[in-house]
């Protein structure tokens, strides 16, 4: 609605390497930290610069909302690209793109990728979810042998 | 920055990452707990012990999936149950909420997990368990805040196909995602039932394994809802009207037997149908045509392989034009293996025909049948999607050249130098052995194909003859069957 009101047409995305993106007002209307800079303006173009976002990450978080602001795409065509978009990812590209969604303040892209995350500690060992979030144990085992204790109902 | 145009948004926290640093120093609370909802509680709570950060970090947890499955005992589950409810942090608000309990559940237990569900102000919530939940169907029944309510109660006991009977009077004002396993809807108007009027923001429905009670006529009305979700095998007899004008996407699982009738279904644009049988009755098949008549005007037809075999089974169906689907854009059907249920009825099918007129190959989607569902929407995009089931046979393999190298090996050519006759007999063997083994290869797969096969049909059969067994002693213990 906010976009209707102002005249921009394009957005200029310039990401933390310096790479840019034009892209059309509906894209960035999931990006809310970018939305509401938008908001404030009343121009033909704007650029907003990036500093948290790489420019790889940032094409593929385009990517994921020109297929998802698209009205022609199916539920299903929506859902297929969903699952081949985590499917190339690495564990760290998703914990990157998570931490990029979280500082552009984007609901349902969050909302993904933690769910793919999730995933990937689902049913593993408290040492792969370590590995996998490269935690180093502050508990001395006499500390973590007692949080055991504590919480053994958990962890029968 | 001469451009007044250019902003900077600051950098919320600092770029460059310490050495100690963990990949979720970054993430602020909410986002961490955001990945934790995603698991099961007992690994929530779990995470406790990963480092001090996350310590206490499981206790504002905003979901709870509580499931008996992911614990060994029904006394270690409840327990749980019982600890999580007392020691999660109460000030913060409940979002959703999924408890299943695969076999029967203590009232008072299911009663405090209700309870606090609700005093948290719970949007979503799913109960799966078996037995009898009238005692909290009171709680459920005027829930301001709830918005998505999955509700799927199996019967207690081996042999009792009873169902719960849905409440006539819910008032849920916020739902919109409605999903019930196992219930009756009991008629509330002669023989007419109309369950979901009063949900007036409902959204997607799905009913599952459900049934009408002294009604002809389940009427689905519902001025907002736009998908609709059924799994039935049951041969009850009674019309499902549609009174849905938003409705725009139908999805059906199980053996069709319910004819579905309505004024105006032209909202409907997406159905997917995955039908299947498990004997030969002539009903399904027909009234699986008579819902692709009665939804005239979808654009997109997912069916599963089965379902087209559901439909071959009605005689001369391809003679016949058909009259419905001229908007169809795309037709997709998926490859699926048949049911064990299934396939007997087509081999049965199949071999009554055969008597008939000679032999035709079989075939995951029967002749001519796609053809017949876009004759009147030639433009459609037909994709066939996923091969899953080794279709291979016998006289699919390739022939096995016997006659091509023997005789070259055991006459030596006479014109050619020994070396140079040696080394392209050498070839030829090579190429002989590598033929052999691809063929002892699809012969093995072939073999466990048939063997797994044959066990299933064994399994298959003594399935039936248990639940035949069963059935006959439940008669007999109601004095129907001497």
């Amino acid at each position: 609605m906010a976009a209707e009101k102002s005249s921009i047409k394009i957005i200029t995305l310039i990401a933390a390497d310096g790479s840019v993106f034009e892209v059309e007002p509906n894209i960035v209307k999931e990006m809310k930290t970018v939305q509401s800079y938008i908001d404030e303006l009343d121009q033909n173009t704007v650029s907003i610069p990036l500093p948290n976002v790489f420019g790889n990450d940032l094409a593929m978080i385009i990517e994921y909302c020109k297929k998802h602001a698209s009205e022609e795409e199916t539920k299903e065509a929506k859902e297929e690209f969903d699952f081949e978009f985590v499917k190339r990812m690495k564990s760290d590209d998703k914990l990157r793109l998570l931490q990029a969604a979280s500082y552009l303040n984007m609901e349902s892209f969050l909302q993904f990728m933690a769910k793919a995350i999730a995933a990937e500690i689902e049913n593993q060992s408290v040492e792969f979810v370590r590995d996998y979030f490269q935690i180093e144990s502050d508990f001395t085992p006499e500390e973590e042998a007692e949080l055991r204790k504590e919480n053994e109902w958990a962890f029968k | 920055m001469s451009n007044s145009d250019e902003i900077t948004i600051p950098p919320k926290s600092k770029r460059l990452k310490h050495e100690n640093e963990d990949k979720l120093s970054d993430l602020p609370d909410c986002v961490i707990l955001h990945i934790l909802s995603f698991l099961n509680a007992k690994e929530v709570v779990r995470t406790c012990i990963l480092s001090p950060r996350l310590k206490n970090l499981w206790k504002s947890i905003p979901t709870l999936v509580l499931h008996s499955t992911n614990f060994s005992t029904f006394k270690s589950f409840t327990k749980f149950v019982s600890k999580i409810l007392t020691l999660r942090d109460g000030s913060i608000a409940l979002h959703a909420l999924d408890f299943e309990r695969i076999g029967s559940i203590e009232p008072h237990l299911l009663k405090r997990i209700v309870n606090y569900a609700f005093s948290h102000n719970v949007q979503r919530l799913g109960i799966s368990v078996k037995g009898d939940i009238c005692h909290i169907l009171p709680c459920i029944s005027s829930c301001r805040t709830l918005t998505s309510l999955k509700l799927s109660v199996s019967p207690k006991g081996r042999h009792n196909y009873g169902r719960t009977l849905f409440p006539k009077s819910l008032n849920l004002p916020a739902l919109t995602t409605l999903h019930l396993g196992n219930f009756a809807f009991c008629a509330s108007d002669k023989d007419k039932t109309e369950p979901f009027s009063a949900f007036n923001k409902l959204n997607s429905l799905v009913i599952d394994n459900c049934t009408v009670k002294d009604a002809q006529i389940l009427c689905i009305s519902s001025k907002t809802l736009v998908n609709l979700t059924m799994r039935n095998h049951s041969s009850d007899l009674y019309k499902i009207e549609l009174s849905a004008p938003s409705l725009c996407t139908f999805a059906f699982t199980g053996t069709p037997y319910q004819k579905l009738c309505g004024n105006n279904l032209s909202s409907v644009k997406q159905v997917n149908i995955d039908a299947e049988m498990l004997s030969n009755y002539t009903e399904p098949p027909l009234v699986l045509l008579s819902w692709l008549l009665e939804l005239a005007n979808i654009k997109s037809l997912t069916v599963s392989a089965s379902t087209l075999q559901v439909l071959s089974l009605i005689p001369d169906l391809l003679k016949d034009k058909l009259t419905s689907l001229c908007n169809l854009k795309s037709l997709k059907v998926q490859l699926k293996p048949l049911s064990y249920g299934l396939s007997m009825t087509l081999r049965t099918a199949k071999f009554q025909k055969e008597f008939k007129a000679g032999s035709e190959p079989s075939s995951p989607i029967p002749d001519g049948i796609v053809d017949f569902l876009i004759q009147n929407s030639p433009s459609a995009e037909v994709d066939i999607i996923d091969c899953s089931r080794f279709g291979g046979s016998f006289d699919n393999l390739p022939p096995f050249p016997m006659s091509s190298i023997f005789p070259q090996f055991l006459q030596p050519s006479s014109r050619e130098p020994v070396v140079d006759d040696l080394r392209q007999r050498i070839q030829q063997l090579e190429q002989a052995v590598l033929e052999v083994q691809q063929y002892i290869q699809l012969a093995h797969e072939e073999i466990s194909r048939e063997r797994d096969e044959m066990s299933a049909i064994q399994g298959h059969m003594s399935m039936l003859s248990k639940t035949l067994a069963a059935l006959k002693r439940q008669m007999q213990t109601m004095g129907l069957w001497q």
